[in-house]
């Protein structure tokens, strides 16, 4: 058995022919049947086991438990994850690195998420991004629907850039944009920013694909959102996009609590 | 006094805040995090922000961030050490909460630190009460003594800071106890270049002593005669001293000092003796009025060495364990541990053409970051610190300001007016070269562009300008394009004023339904008053779209003069609210340098603006956009 076992290994190396000579020999040492020989084969074969097992258990859990919370600067992500986490209001201020914590979903079979709250100032996002994308099971993109017509180019571009590059990923994340801070009278609801924003997508299509080239030439083309030669719709896309409103803030200031239900159904749908 | 105090955790988390006025301390410590500690300006510590200043702390052990900020115009003394207290007392007291990794501790602990803030501010306040009175008299009476003091500081430069202050403070004391006395021997023995007599009787009188003592010493160990020869050798000075100015005294006197601490480690006991011997000497003799001026400074620089020298025993002794515990156990860096890395990759920055002034605030920015900062296992400083610089370097290319031209440029058009874009920069950087390339990529997307060319100084600007329109034109002929002109130069020959050609062509293009006007301007030189002011006007009255400063890649130390120089012209001779400054770069020439791309780093730093375009050859499809990655893989490149 344990020959047999040793000639799969070989196979499934495959370097077979190389190893021929030292496969004959082990065989003639295991038909004296050596009892340290097997002893020590079996144990090596059982800790290789053990450790890809291992690997492989932990690479999963690890690419698909993170929720990563994106947007812009002030659109209320740390706040959000504040609210997620313990339903408390907190002061913030512009996030540097990632704060990341467990997160209990609320469903009756009370699994668990990561929560990461990356920082949204321009010269961090994408570092972060880049860091953080392969572990994503949903990406969280919350946007500041008050102040969203003057940012509406910037969150678009952001945007852009996180479809394009949980596109280009394995598993494809779930995708979710939180308009926040509906607390505040003029914010934009939810149906019109999806509607600018596919607007506005739409025209950096353009613009994006007409852009110089990159230094290293190596790099290829840019992915293509949507389908070409038409306008384009977040419906068009191979991950779903979900749109939902929220205020991280909560209509009664500091101590009444968020009016984040929304969100926390759809964290435990994905969970 | 204070106006807040805010203790909050790197990933944006207020833990705790004190609220000494009632307005919100957000808005300027969000200005300080954007434009100090994301910027990698992180050099010294403090930043005004409208009419507050403040002051910051970080800890990178516990990834929190201590900011306190107060008026202006007060000078608060005490807000340094109050700082470094709550730091203190903070981290020892809720050490357990903060050291988790995960945010939920964070979230969970209750910082309830009020209490012992009022009463670190309130001891630091009565501190600085306290001292006032002494600081006072230090300044009167270390008038005189000054000088030798801080000669003697400055010939030490690398010194911290700190140890320079205790110093000055130890040397002012001890000048105020017996500094008077001196001072007042001293001043004659300055004036008068001969030594006077009761002084010379003085030194014949130390001669003595230095004598029999030296009998003393040969009968007491009758072994070597070089060590007796040692003894008048370092006695020899003291003889010449007696005949040299006092000046060259007090250089004599260091020279001994060097003799003083030197002897005891390369040779056994006897020296030792020696040494001890030759302070008394100094003790006892009467002539001391050269030697109490310098006694503080003895004193300090055998402090200074005798802070430097344990450490280096420690180096040499527990140096292989070290580098395995550096290896294997975690352990936070601290600054000397980074000192000799930070400077190995100052170089290598310098030497990628960075700007040597922006090479060492990054490394000052990056040993900030660094410093107190938990190194995970198998990392060594070497690894630790480039893998920061790496990341800010990154952080630094990263535009802050959105350029998307094209966007911009349909928004425009849909407003039915021109976008106008002036170039601008020193001479010879190419300019002209990039503004045609940009055009060509412009009417390749299908937007008409318009030409000025506003070079109307140097010869043959207008001409170069003429040769790419018709070249462009030829390449998109109206026919291809249902009869519209797509290229047009726009000239008015020589020696006119720059801004009325400029605003002529803006409104042609409005009227003739122009997408873009390129704006040519003259080179110049950044130390050129008055074209520099030309340019300015150029710009306050045509308001363009987007300013681009056009530099070359090969420009080292000089990018930082040009970029400062053109954007504080621009600056002063802007009646704005908000003046216009430069908004993007365009590197040029980028063909040319190989890997040293250190010119994109030093410009992207002074102004944080983004580089839009890079020049990388001759033809007219030769121009890219900038790979934050790549540019940062080649810096970093060996």
């Amino acid at each position: 058995m344990a020959s047999a076992d040793l000639r799969r290994v070989a196979d499934g190396g495959g370097a077979g022919g190389t190893f021929q000579p030292y496969l004959d020999s082990l065989r003639q040492e295991l038909q004296q049947t050596d009892p340290t020989l097997l002893s020590v084969v079996v144990a090596v074969l059982a800790v290789l086991l053990t450790l890809v097992f291992w690997k492989l258990i932990r690479s999963r859990r690890s690419s698909q438990r993170a929720v990563l919370l994106v947007g812009l600067c002030d659109s209320g992500k740390t706040l959000l994850f504040v609210r997620l986490l313990t339903g408390l209001y907190r002061d913030t201020q512009t996030s540097i690195t990632d704060s990341s914590a467990v997160y209990r979903v609320n469903n009756n079979r009370g699994n668990s998420l990561t929560l990461i709250d990356l920082p949204g100032h321009e010269s961090l996002r994408l570092q972060f991004l880049e860091r953080f994308k392969s572990s994503a099971r949903a990406i969280v993109f919350v946007v500041d629907s008050a102040a969203f017509q003057r940012e509406v180019k910037d969150v678009a571009e952001f945007l852009y850039q996180v479809l394009i590059d949980s596109m280009g990923l394995k598993n494809t994340p779930s995708f979710l944009i939180a308009c926040n801070k509906q607390d505040i009278a003029m914010a934009k609801s939810a149906k019109l920013i999806q509607q600018q924003l596919e607007k506005e997508l739409n025209t950096l299509r353009v613009t994006r694909s007409a852009a110089p080239s990159t230094l290293d030439s190596s790099s290829t083309a840019p992915a293509q959102l949507g389908k070409k030669g038409k306008e384009f719709e977040f419906s068009q896309l191979a991950l779903k996009v979900e749109f939902l409103e929220c205020s991280a803030k909560g209509g009664r200031g500091d101590a009444g609590s968020a009016d984040i239900q929304d969100l926390e159904k759809w964290l435990a749908k994905i969970a | 006094m204070l106006d807040f105090f805010t203790i909050f955790s790197k990933g944006g988390l207020v833990l705790w805040c004190f609220q000494g006025v009632s307005d919100s301390c957000t808005g300027p410590v969000n200005a300080l995090i954007r434009s100090v500690l994301l910027q990698e300006r992180g050099g010294n510590n403090s930043f005004t922000h409208e009419a507050l200043t403040l002051k910051y702390k970080l800890d990178n052990q516990f990834e929190l961030v201590f900011v306190v900020g107060f008026q202006k115009i007060l000078t608060l003394t005490y807000v340094d050490k109050l700082i470094d207290d709550v730091h203190r007392l903070f981290r020892d007291k809720y050490r357990t909460e903060i050291q988790q990794q995960s945010a939920l501790s964070l979230l969970n602990g209750t910082f309830d630190f009020q209490n012992d803030f009022l009463r670190l501010l309130r001891e630091a306040e009565e501190s600085s009460k306290i001292r006032a009175p002494t600081t006072m008299k230090k300044f009167e009476d270390s008038e005189k003594a000054k000088k030798p003091v801080r000669s003697m500081i400055e010939t030490r430069g690398e010194k911290p800071k700190e140890k320079a202050k205790n110093s000055k403070k130890k040397g002012a004391k001890k000048e105020g106890s017996d500094g008077p006395l001196a001072t007042s021997k001293a001043v004659p023995a300055e004036k008068s270049g001969l030594p006077v007599g009761p002084e010379n009787g003085v030194e014949l009188s130390k001669e003595e002593l230095i004598r029999r003592k030296r009998e003393e010493f040969i009968q007491k160990h009758g072994r070597g005669m070089e060590k007796s020869n040692k003894s008048t050798k370092s006695d020899a000075p003291k003889e010449k001293g007696k005949k040299a100015p006092r000046v060259w005294e007090l250089g004599g006197c260091a020279n001994k000092e060097v003799l003083d601490y030197s002897t005891p480690t390369t040779n056994g006991s006897p020296e030792a003796a020696l040494s001890e011997d030759i302070n008394l000497i100094r003790g006892t003799g009467p002539g001391g009025q050269l030697q109490d001026l310098d006694c503080s400074s003895s004193d300090d620089e055998g402090a200074a060495q005798n802070s430097t020298k344990p450490s280096a025993t420690k180096g040499t002794l527990g140096g292989m364990f070290g580098m395995l515990k550096g290896l294997v156990g975690s352990k936070s860096l601290s600054r000397e541990d980074m000192e000799s890395v930070l400077d190995k990759m100052r170089d290598h920055l310098i030497a990628k053409n960075v700007a040597a002034d922006i090479a060492v605030q990054l490394c000052e920015s990056v040993a900030n970051k660094l410093e107190g900062k938990v190194m995970g296992t198998f990392s060594t400083v070497t690894s630790t610190v480039k893998q920061a610089l790496q990341e800010s370097l990154v952080q630094i290319l990263q535009p802050q300001r959105r350029v998307d031209m094209l966007r911009d440029i349909m928004d425009a058009q849909r407003r039915q007016r021109p976008y106008v874009v002036t170039f601008c920069g020193v001479n010879g950087v190419g300019k002209s070269t990039n503004l045609a390339k940009i055009s060509f990529w412009l009417l390749e997307n299908g937007f008409s562009v318009l030409i000025a060319a506003c070079d109307t100084f140097r010869a043959g600007a207008v001409e170069q300008l003429r040769t790419h329109t018709r070249r462009l034109s030829a390449l998109h002929p109206p026919e291809k394009h249902g009869g519209r002109t797509m290229v047009q130069l726009f000239e008015k020959g020589y020696g006119k004023d720059a801004a009325g050609i400029a605003m002529e062509a803006i409104a042609f293009a409005r009227n003739q339904g122009f997408d873009v006007v390129l704006v040519d301007t003259a080179g110049r030189m950044q130390d050129n008053a008055p074209l520099m002011t030309a340019l300015a006007k150029l710009i306050t009255v045509n308001t363009p779209d987007l300013v681009l400063f056009v530099g070359e890649a090969l420009v080292g130390n000089e990018a930082v003069d040009q970029l400062v120089k053109f954007n504080r012209a621009l600056a002063d001779h802007s009646m704005a609210q908000t003046p216009r400054l430069i908004d993007g770069i365009v590197l040029t020439k980028f063909d040319t340098i190989d890997d040293k791309v250190g010119a994109a780093i030093s410009m992207t730093y002074i102004t944080s603006k983004p580089i839009v375009f890079v020049g990388t050859g001759q033809t007219y499809c030769d121009l890219r956009s900038l790979n934050a990655k790549a540019v940062v893989a080649a810096l970093m490149k060996a």
